[in-house]
């Protein structure tokens, strides 16, 4: 009864400001939200801007090819209003097409087409993959519409250059409806897990899980310092309340608030995400219940080492984030470095992140899971361990 | 005026002496950049940490087509972006994808040669016959790269056949060649054995530079979004300290104190706006000397960093005092001020880039100073000057005059009812 108490009492103190609904539910939703790309429409295509200075029918089928590419928002747009829009940030790259474009390309002159893209960008990188990949494609009709004009000179002379011009446009529309009505030569099979492809919604929703549950978890040693310097924990233990009793209370209290956080942003997940979190229920209450001890067992070990609220506010947030960082929860592992992909495994959030990614990847039940788990309890060991025997109730 | 740099050079000491506000001003800033610029590849130029992607390839067809893909994928032009095993066990080789051990599984079917190649005979090729490419779904980004260089392996590989087909067809259009078995044949032969190389050849060309041609003169690194974005996302924190100071002094009653003396309170509300502004700017600055320092980063023209550095801070410190002259408790501030530091950060594009987001949320995205500064900054660091951040600077003073019109609108109407009093 008592160890409901503390824990009823803590939820209290906890929710005793509004201001905190906003970091337990409103802003982990805000970001899954955002970060999955949900809220931004055509948030996954690359917007383009093209200027056409050619204005030629050659001109007209680059931008056809680019057009047809499901990853780019092209824009046509006059230089002057390129060169605005493109500082304002509203594409983030610009491809110029110059003048000569296209009697270059019939004469078989090389001809430079000028990309500008937005520094330190992912997605003006892709949209340069994407541009040059159909830029590589048209090079090679107008390749082959050439080749075709060769072989007809060689036969018989064309009358009139725009006979001949007129029999290269010919041949690269052949070309191109040739390659559009050609076999589809690669299928690509995602491997059938029976789960999700780890896209951004699903990395979204559980990265900021993870995230946001470890925050206010690091963050039990703000209330550890609350009570010490508010002097209610010393007359707390004048009471027939045992210092083990205090310490479970909390920490149970504390689980059982990020057990509730956690339910509400799998749901959120489930239902507006569409991320597949509920598949085996009972892996995921066993990663759920194993991620919250580790993380709780960390918190209790940081209010060892702080003073004052305001230190431990500061550093649970500084330590949750850059644990957030590192263990994969803002971008997928697959991106990391191969040396920090190894040191990623001494955090408790990478193992977290394997756990509940194995869950909604492949929807395993607990068997699969035992590793990251495993490490997990391991994790919360640990640190109770030390947190407690380190514990200063005064 | 000497009283108001009296409670500015006040409010400065008792910050530099606050522990956990030197965590929050200066570590962590420090450790987010780290481990940012740890995760995407330090301060080198790579985008990603991709490379060295485990593919296995069965190569099934017995034609030269396949041995082609085999070695195209293993040319050491593709600068290890790859690790290529040759499998022969499918069976096993899927099990491997499927556990996430290697990223994709590549199959070259039986006939894929013949389905592309034309018989010499007859001009007609093989029923189709597509590679399959089997893929890991906890890789997105590195399914994605396999797919485009296979496809546009394969699409050089078809290049020959198809362009037979055009040529011929065009001679037989235009009247240059008898429409004949024989004729087409040889058409083809002569084709194949003299010209089809020519298809290779690339007459269109792409030169990248980033940004407008005055701002490519250096590559930017991941630290060089990284470091400025993260300075100004822990400055709106500072700010956010500084408003709360005035709520403090009130709560602690040394603000009216201060008003029993003969300062102003027209003088008190300046000394805190100074404070919280040179707060601010010293903290962005120290962040910005120790990049470079530590990492070598290169901030730009100084005196546009200089111009940028302070346009942001006071930006910054209209929202610190905005949030001071609306709430009625420290603890207010404290709460909407961090809530304000993480919102502004993702909105601004501290965590991803702000490209990525809706028109909508751009748009909303331009009342954070963070918005205007990432973009300032990264231009400065690619190598732009003033006229290239013009604009930046321009919506950033915008946003101070604003900010700081309403805040003393409010500040006055609660100033005049004993705020200072109370």
């Amino acid at each position: 009864m008592r160890l409901f108490a503390i824990a009823w009492k803590d939820t209290l103190v906890r929710f005793s400001s509004k201001m905190e609904l906003l970091f337990f539910f409103i802003l982990p939703v805000l970001f899954t939200f955002l970060l999955s790309g949900a809220g931004g429409g055509q948030a996954q295509k690359s917007q383009v801007l093209v200027v056409d200075e050619d204005g030629s029918e050659l001109s007209q089928t680059l931008l056809a090819e680019l057009q047809k590419t499901n990853d780019l928002v092209v824009r046509v747009a006059s230089l002057d209003a390129a060169e605005a829009l493109f500082q304002d940030r509203k594409a983030v790259v610009m491809l110029l097409v110059p003048v000569g474009f296209e009697t270059g390309s019939v004469a078989g002159q090389p001809v430079t087409l000028d990309l500008r893209k937005v520094s330190g960008d992912a997605s003006a990188d892709a949209a340069e993959r994407v541009i040059g990949s159909a830029v590589h494609s048209l090079s090679r009709m107008i390749e082959i519409a050439r080749l075709s004009v060769i072989e007809a000179e060689r036969v018989r002379s064309f009358n009139t250059p725009a006979e001949r011009q007129a029999y290269f446009m010919d041949r690269l529309s052949a070309a191109q409806a040739m390659f559009a009505t050609a076999p589809n030569r690669v299928e690509w099979v995602q491997a059938n897990t029976h789960g999700a492809p780890l896209d951004s919604r699903a990395q979204a929703s559980v990265g900021q899980l993870v995230t946001w549950v470890l925050l206010p978890l690091l963050g039990t040693s703000v209330l550890f310092a609350y009570e010490r310097n508010g002097k209610t924990l010393q007359r707390l233990l004048t009471t027939p309340t045992r210092k083990s009793t205090y310490l479970f209370g909390t920490i149970s209290g504390q689980l059982a608030m990020a057990l509730v956080q956690m339910m509400i942003l799998i749901s959120f997940g489930i239902y507006i995400m569409h991320v597949p979190w509920g598949r085996s229920p009972v892996g995921l209450l066993v990663m759920m219940v194993s991620f919250g001890l580790a993380s709780v067992a960390m918190g209790v070990t940081l209010g060892t080492a702080i003073k004052t609220e305001r230190q431990a506010n500061a550093l649970s947030i500084m330590i949750a984030q850059v644990m957030a960082l590192l263990g994969g929860c803002w971008w997928p592992l697959e991106l990391f470095p191969p040396a920090m992909k190894t040191v990623a495994k001494a955090l408790p959030t990478y193992w977290a992140m394997q756990g509940f990614t194995e869950l909604v990847l492949r929807g395993f039940s607990l068997k699969a899971i035992l590793p990251p788990v495993g490490i997990l309890l391991l994790f919360a060991v640990v640190f109770f361990l030390i947190g407690v025997r380190r514990f200063r109730y005064e | 005026m000497k009283k108001v740099l009296a409670i500015t050079w006040k409010d400065i000491v008792i910050l530099l002496r606050d522990r956990a506000a030197l965590i929050l001003i200066l570590a962590a800033p420090f450790a987010l950049t780290l481990a940012l610029g740890a995760v995407s590849g330090g301060s080198s130029n790579q985008s990603s940490g991709i490379g060295d992607i485990p593919l296995i390839i069965v190569n099934l067809d017995r034609g030269e087509l396949g041995g082609n893909l085999l070695q195209a994928f293993t040319a050491p032009d593709l600068g290890g972006l790859f690790t290529v095993r040759i499998g022969t066990d499918i069976k096993s080789a899927r099990q491997q994808v499927e556990s996430d051990q290697v990223a994709a599984l590549l199959i070259i079917p039986a006939g894929f040669s013949a389905s592309i190649l034309p018989d010499m005979q007859t001009g007609q090729s093989g029923s189709a016959a597509p590679i399959e490419l089997y893929t890991s779904p906890e890789r997105p980004y590195s399914a994605s790269i396999i797919r485009s260089v296979l496809v546009e392996m394969v699409n050089a590989l078809e290049a020959g056949p198809l362009s037979s087909q055009v040529v011929v067809q065009g001679l037989i259009t235009s009247g240059r060649l008898a429409q004949d078995p024989t004729s087409i044949g040889q058409a083809v032969a002569t084709l194949k054995s003299q010209e089809i190389n020519q298809t290779g050849g690339q007459t269109i060309r792409m030169q990248v530079g980033q940004e407008s041609p005055a701002v490519q003169n250096q590559q930017p690194s991941a630290l060089s979004y990284l470091a400025p974005a993260m300075a100004v996302f822990f400055l709106m924190y500072t700010v956010t300290l500084g408003g709360r100071s005035l709520l403090v002094e009130r709560e602690n009653g040394t603000l009216a104190r201060i008003l029993t003396t003969t300062t102003s309170s027209a003088q008190v509300l300046g000394g805190k706006v100074s404070g919280i502004f040179i707060s601010g700017f010293l903290q962005v600055s120290v962040l910005i000397m120790a990049s470079a320092l530590l990492f070598g980063l290169r901030w730009g023209a100084p005196l546009a960093v200089l111009l940028l550095v302070i346009s942001v801070c006071l930006a910054a410190t209209g929202w610190g005092i905005l949030l001071a002259s609306l709430a009625t408790t420290p603890w207010q501030v404290g709460g909407i001020g961090s809530a304000l530091m993480i919102i502004f950060g993702l909105l601004g594009g501290t965590f991803v880039p702000a490209s990525q987001f809706s028109n909508l949320v751009r748009a909303v995205a331009k009342i954070t100073p963070n918005y205007w500064s990432n973009n300032g900054f990264l231009i400065l660091i690619g190598g732009g000057g003033l006229k290239e951040i013009a604009g930046a600077i321009e919506a950033l003073w915008i946003m101070t005059v604003l900010l700081f019109a309403i805040s003393i609108f409010f500040a006055r109407k609660r100033w005049a009812s004993g705020f200072a009093r109370k």
